[in-house]
Parts: C-alpha cells; sequence; structure tokens
C-alpha cells in the first residue's frame, strides 16, 4: 500500500496521529487534475437555463455556465448541477487549543479538533494560510474524512468541540453543516472561524447547528475591504448582527495592519458600531500583522498600535478586549470590568489561572460572559 | 509613422470537412498566417541550441466540443517543423492533463519528440514562489516561468459571460494557479496584468485565436444553438490588437443572428482598452493592419 493511500485509509478512521495528519498534508507540489474529489450537490444555488446557475452562497452571486468554478476554487457547475468538491475532503486536520482561534470565552483550556479544505471566496492579500485558501483542491493534498471520521477523530484526540477554520468555512458549507449535525447527536460543540462573507439565509441555516463564531472583521471601510479584500463589507456586518441576534457565541479578531487599518477613525468607527449594534460584552481581539502572503512589503505591527487600539476600544466601552500574536502580554488576560481583577491568566494558548465561580468573577460576582463548560 | 499591427485572418471553409477538420488545410492556413507574421515573429531555429523551446498554450477546459483539439495543434506544429524548429523543442500545454485527454489529445513526456502534458505533471507543477505585480499574485506554471523560452498563444475564441471575450490573451488565466480569483469586475485589469507579468511578457511571441468554430454567445460554456463555423484563424504578434479584432468577428457574428452587440449587452471588453493602456498593443482600428486571405 502506498504511503498516499495509508493516509487516505488512515485519516478517514481517525486512526493516525495529531502529528502525522498535520505533518501528511500541507503540501505544495502535488498538483493533480485526477484527485479524488466530491460530487455532492451543493445548497443554496438556482438552476438556469441552458445549464447555467447562479450561486446563493455568498454575495458573489457567481453565475456559472457549464464546467465553470466559482470564486471560490471548489465549487463546479457540471452539466447545470452545482457541486462542491470538497465535501469530506480535508487538507489540514489538527487538534489545537480553542483559545488558538482565538476564542477566550469558550470552553476554556479544552482542544477543538480542527480541519479545513482547499479554497475561499475572498482573497485577503495578508492571509496567513493562502497556501490553503487561495488554491485548488487539486493543488494540495488532502484526505477523505467524511464527517464520522471527523467525529471519531475529535473524540479519540479529547477534543469536545470541531472547528471549522484556517481557510474559510463558508466555501465547505455542507461539509461544515453535516459534520456540526452529527457533531451535535454526539455531544460535540461545533465552533466556526470566518470571514462571515456569507449571505443571510445559509448563515441562518447553519446558526442552530454550531455553538461558537469568530469572525474576522479585516476593516472597516469598504474600500479597503474591495483592495485588500476584494470582499463586501456590508455583507459582513449583517452577518455579525445576524450571530449576534442568535444563541451563538461570538468574538470578532481585527487583524492591524499597519498602514492600512491601523487608523484611530476606522478602529473608533469599529468599535462604537460594536457597542451600539452588538453589545459591549463580544470580546474582541486585535491581533498583530507579520508580514504574510501579498503584504510581505510591511512591517510587523508596532506594540504601541495594537496598545493604542486596545485602548480606543476600551474607550469607547468595550468590556473584553484582547491583543493577540503577542505572547505573554498582559492584555491576553480577562479583566473583570466591574472591580478589575484578572479572572483569567493566559501566556499564549496556556491558561495558568481561572478565577471564575459559575461563571461569576471570584472576586465581584460579576458575570463574565462565556461558555465556560 | 508608427507601424501599425498588423491582424492576419486566413479562413477556409475547406477545413471543416464533413470528416472533421482538414489536416492539410489547417497546415496551409497556418503556413499563410506565420508569412504574414514571420518577419516580426523571430523562431528558435535548430542552430540556437537545446535550451530554446516553444510553448504552444492551448485552451482545453471546454472539452471536445469547445477546445483546440489535436488536428489543429499539430498542424501548427508540423507546420514549425517545417520552418526548421525541432521537434523536441515544441510543448503543447495546457493546465491539465485530464483535460487534454478529453479534449482528445493523447500526452506524450518523453524527452525526445513532440511533448503534449499539463502543468500538473509530475515533476512539472506551479512554482513555488509567487509572482507579484500590480494585482496579481500568483504561482506559474513552471511550463510558462521555467521550461519554455518562447509563447504561442493558441486561444480558443469565444464568448465569456464575464470578460466579454476569451481569446489570446486571457489564455493565459490558464498559466497561473488561481484565475478563479481574477474574474470579477469583468476579469479587468487581471487579464492585462496577468500577460504584463515578466513569465508572459517576456515570451510572449504570437497570438494564434483558432476561430475554426466561435461560441459567439453564451459563452464560455458549449451551446450549439450559438456556436458558428466561422473557418478562420487570426494570427498578430500584437496580442492586443488580434482579441480586438476576435471581439470584433464576435459582434459580427452576433449581428447576423440578431443578437445585440457586447457593448449593447454591457459587457464589451473591457479588458482590452486597459491593455491598450499598458502598451501591451493597440485596439485603434486605424493602427490595426487587417489582412484577409480566403483559401
Amino acid at each position: 500500500m502506498k504511503r498516499r493511500d495509508f493516509l487516505k485509509t488512515a485519516g478517514a478512521a481517525g486512526l493516525i496521529s495529531r502529528k502525522e495528519i498535520t505533518g501528511a498534508l500541507m503540501d505544495f507540489g502535488c498538483f493533480n487534475s485526477d484527485a479524488n474529489l466530491s460530487k455532492v450537490e451543493a445548497r443554496f444555488y438556482d438552476k438556469l437555463p441552458d445549464h447555467e446557475i447562479e450561486c446563493r452562497l455568498c454575495p458573489r452571486f457567481c453565475r456559472l455556465g457549464d464546467k465553470e468554478r466559482g470564486y471560490c476554487g471548489v465549487r463546479e457547475n457540471i452539466g447545470g448541477t452545482y457541486y462542491t468538491l470538497v465535501h469530506g475532503k480535508a487538507c489540514t486536520v489538527q487538534a489545537d487549543p480553542i483559545e488558538k482561534k482565538p476564542f477566550f470565552h469558550f470552553l476554556p483550556e479544552t482542544l477543538a479538533l480542527s480541519l479545513a479544505t482547499a479554497g475561499c471566496n475572498v482573497n485577503c492579500k495578508f492571509c496567513q494560510n493562502w497556501e490553503i485558501s487561495q488554491v485548488r483542491p487539486e493543488q494540495i493534498r488532502h484526505i477523505d474524512f467524511p464527517p464520522p471520521a471527523v467525529i471519531r477523530s475529535a473524540k479519540r484526540n479529547n477534543c469536545p468541540s470541531i472547528a471549522y477554520t484556517y481557510s474559510e468555512p463558508v466555501v465547505f458549507y455542507e461539509y461544515m453543516y453535516d459534520t456540526a449535525l452529527e457533531a451535535r447527536r454526539d455531544h460535540l460543540r461545533n465552533v466556526v472561524v470566518t470571514s462571515a462573507h456569507i449571505n443571510t439565509k445559509p448563515l441562518q441555516e447553519l446558526l442552530p447547528v454550531v455553538d461558537a463564531i469568530k469572525v474576522d472583521l479585516k476593516g472597516f471601510n469598504q474600500d479597503f475591504y474591495t483592495r485588500y479584500v476584494r470582499g463586501n463589507l456590508r455583507c459582513v456586518l449583517d452577518s455579525i448582527k445576524t450571530i449576534a441576534a442568535s444563541p451563538v457565541w461570538l468574538e470578532i479578531v481585527y487583524l492591524l495592519i499597519p498602514t492600512l487599518n491601523d487608523d484611530d477613525a476606522s478602529i473608533r468607527g469599529m468599535c462604537r458600531w460594536i457597542r451600539d449594534e452588538i453589545g459591549s460584552d463580544v470580546p474582541l481581539h486585535f491581533s498583530r500583522f507579520y508580514p504574510m502572503y501579498l503584504l510581505r512589503n510591511l512591517p510587523p505591527t508596532p506594540l504601541a498600535s495594537l496598545e493604542r487600539a486596545h485602548q480606543i476600544a476600551l474607550d469607547s466601552g468595550l468590556h473584553y478586549v484582547y491583543i493577540g500574536n503577542v505572547p505573554s502580554h498582559e492584555f491576553e488576560n480577562t479583566y473583570c470590568p466591574h472591580c478589575g481583577e484578572k479572572v483569567i491568566s493566559r501566556k499564549g494558548y496556556r491558561i495558568s489561572e481561572i478565577n471564575l465561580k459559575h461563571g461569576n468573577c471570584r472576586f465581584c460576582r460579576q458575570p463574565i460572559p462565556g461558555v465556560w463548560k | 509613422m508608427k507601424r501599425r499591427s498588423r491582424v492576419v485572418i486566413i479562413r477556409s471553409r475547406k477545413s471543416l470537412s464533413p470528416d472533421g477538420l482538414s489536416p492539410r488545410i489547417l497546415e496551409r492556413m497556418f503556413m499563410r498566417g506565420l508569412s504574414h507574421t514571420a518577419e516580426s515573429f523571430s523562431l528558435p531555429r535548430v542552430h540556437t541550441g537545446n535550451d530554446t523551446s516553444i510553448g504552444i498554450k492551448i485552451n482545453t477546459i471546454g472539452g471536445k466540443a469547445l477546445s483546440t483539439g489535436p488536428p489543429v495543434s499539430l498542424a501548427l506544429a508540423r507546420t514549425l517543423l517545417k520552418r526548421d524548429v525541432r521537434e523536441e523543442n515544441i510543448l503543447i500545454w495546457d493546465r491539465t492533463n485530464r483535460e487534454l485527454r478529453n479534449a482528445g489529445y493523447r500526452l506524450n513526456m518523453n524527452r525526445f519528440g513532440l511533448k503534449i502534458y499539463g502543468t500538473d505533471t509530475r515533476g512539472v507543477d506551479y512554482e513555488s514562489r509567487l509572482t507579484q505585480h500590480l494585482r496579481i499574485g500568483s504561482r506559474f506554471s513552471a511550463i510558462q516561468a521555467r521550461l519554455i523560452s518562447h509563447s504561442i498563444s493558441l486561444a480558443m475564441l469565444k464568448d465569456h459571460g464575464l470578460a466579454g471575450v476569451t481569446a489570446g490573451l486571457k489564455n493565459y488565466f490558464g498559466a497561473i494557479h488561481n484565475p478563479n480569483k481574477y474574474h470579477d469586475n469583468r476579469c479587468t485589469p487581471y487579464i492585462a496584468e496577468v500577460f504584463d507579468c515578466n513569465p508572459v511578457k517576456s515570451k510572449h511571441r504570437l497570438t494564434i485565436l483558432d476561430a475554426l468554430f466561435v461560441q459567439y454567445h453564451r459563452g464560455p460554456a458549449f451551446h450549439p444553438s450559438w456556436n458558428k463555423a466561422y473557418g478562420g484563424l487570426v494570427f498578430s504578434t500584437d496580442p492586443v490588437a488580434a482579441d480586438f479584432i476576435g471581439w470584433r468577428i464576435i459582434d459580427t457574428l452576433r449581428a447576423k443572428k440578431g443578437i445585440p452587440s457586447l457593448k449593447e449587452e454591457h459587457r464589451e471588453p473591457l479588458y482590452i482598452r486597459t491593455a491598450e493602456s499598458m502598451g501591451l498593443g493597440t485596439a485603434d482600428p486605424n493602427a490595426i493592419e487587417l489582412v484577409e486571405e480566403e483559401i
């Protein structure tokens, strides 16, 4: 049996270890048009005359003829029926601390079985996972990892949740949904890490089967979204509001990029929008940018910029504001907004101390919002 | 006075015999087309050494019904052989081996003889590093980036729902790993900017539009109702002028069927003007010398 076949089988059965999984899959130099892709009918599309279709999953509304693929690269019109090519085809599988997503107010100190397929429906110039998000599924190794195998692997690796992450789970919607449904039956939680570039109807149908969503809010003006994301900001803001109006736990990350989206006006505008439209208790993470993909010419975010953004957010009335990608920074910790005491101490992804009792601050009993168990 | 860009249309109804495309006629068409453009198209000849090679980039995404098939590209290859190009210096290629096979090609990756294969051939693939140029950030096929020294874009001429027209310039979308990321805003300015990237611009020598059968409406997918046997090949060393004339052919066919022009449908190919503004060629009819021949 060849190594590749072994990995396919073993991966599907959830038998191989964490290290083997990640080591096996992240691999250029394997473009193969005969790769075994899925042919599962996609959801959220309209059939049109002459074998054309219009996808309705995200605000691009790709209108495609026969043999054409959408912007995401992983959904294809074949003879007038639209298919997802990545159902059960994971290119990255890993058990991560939930804090890495980052979720700071959801099941702390637990692992999330994290998976992704190829593809994405935006093209952020600063994408940290571009090697899997900006490729077609034939251009990267993947394993057969159907929903039952995902569940088994999560249980084997002591992961109480499954994370749909790394690339963009919107584009592998059907795989995510089907897996989440099965996970629910097995009392596992589902968390999503997304740009939220998705139409309202598919989002509303997804919410009942997931438990937490972290949204990457990339900037706060459409010009930035046009030039550096190739996306639609209004759609993302609407998605955030839809999520916030549901029982799903929400956290937001803002990657602070020097000279592009780090101006005080944008940050203040965003914080006030969050406060007024979503509420002061939604955790907001300002994450440090490192040169990547198509923005290698910019420097990493200065610490002073992150701390300034942090202060603007607090001054705007937000209660839980963090700085990410700066290990051991004091603003990785959770502080009670009432008494100011540190309720959760963190160093990177590790938690050293939790001062919560039944979800309340141990010192002043202030409720600290989150999903703590 | 600035020299005009020459675009040559060679047509022959006989190329489309009842039994299929006539190889003999196709070769004559290629001979005539190259003879009109040869003075500005330098071919690597037998004495230029082993490190030169011609890549003929074709478009096979449309399957057997709407691709440049073996009779056409092999006729071009035979024409090049008659112009003293070595057989082992010619590579007919596209994105994937699967698409080539589906279009009727028999692959050949041997060192000797005419080569036919796709970027996904083992040991080929895309370059691992990104080419970043203007708004383009893509990995180029190793074929375009390293394995060939001269490039011919042998492109299907088709209507395209987003770009307006897909022809010689857009053919190079098949040379990058992520063409799906460059279809918004009607593929503008991306078609022009991909061509302007060094792996393409430094090697491109000649555009030949396969206008034997033209999908003039509802492209790029195959719709027999709007597919016309035009019987033509369009040649130019000016890639913009070639696409401009291709656009005119499509609009002519549309008019004959009583279909609105691309401009009337708000689908005129903006990328052509963009490419012209970038200095890649001309789309000014007054600056184009059009030569038409019937065989």
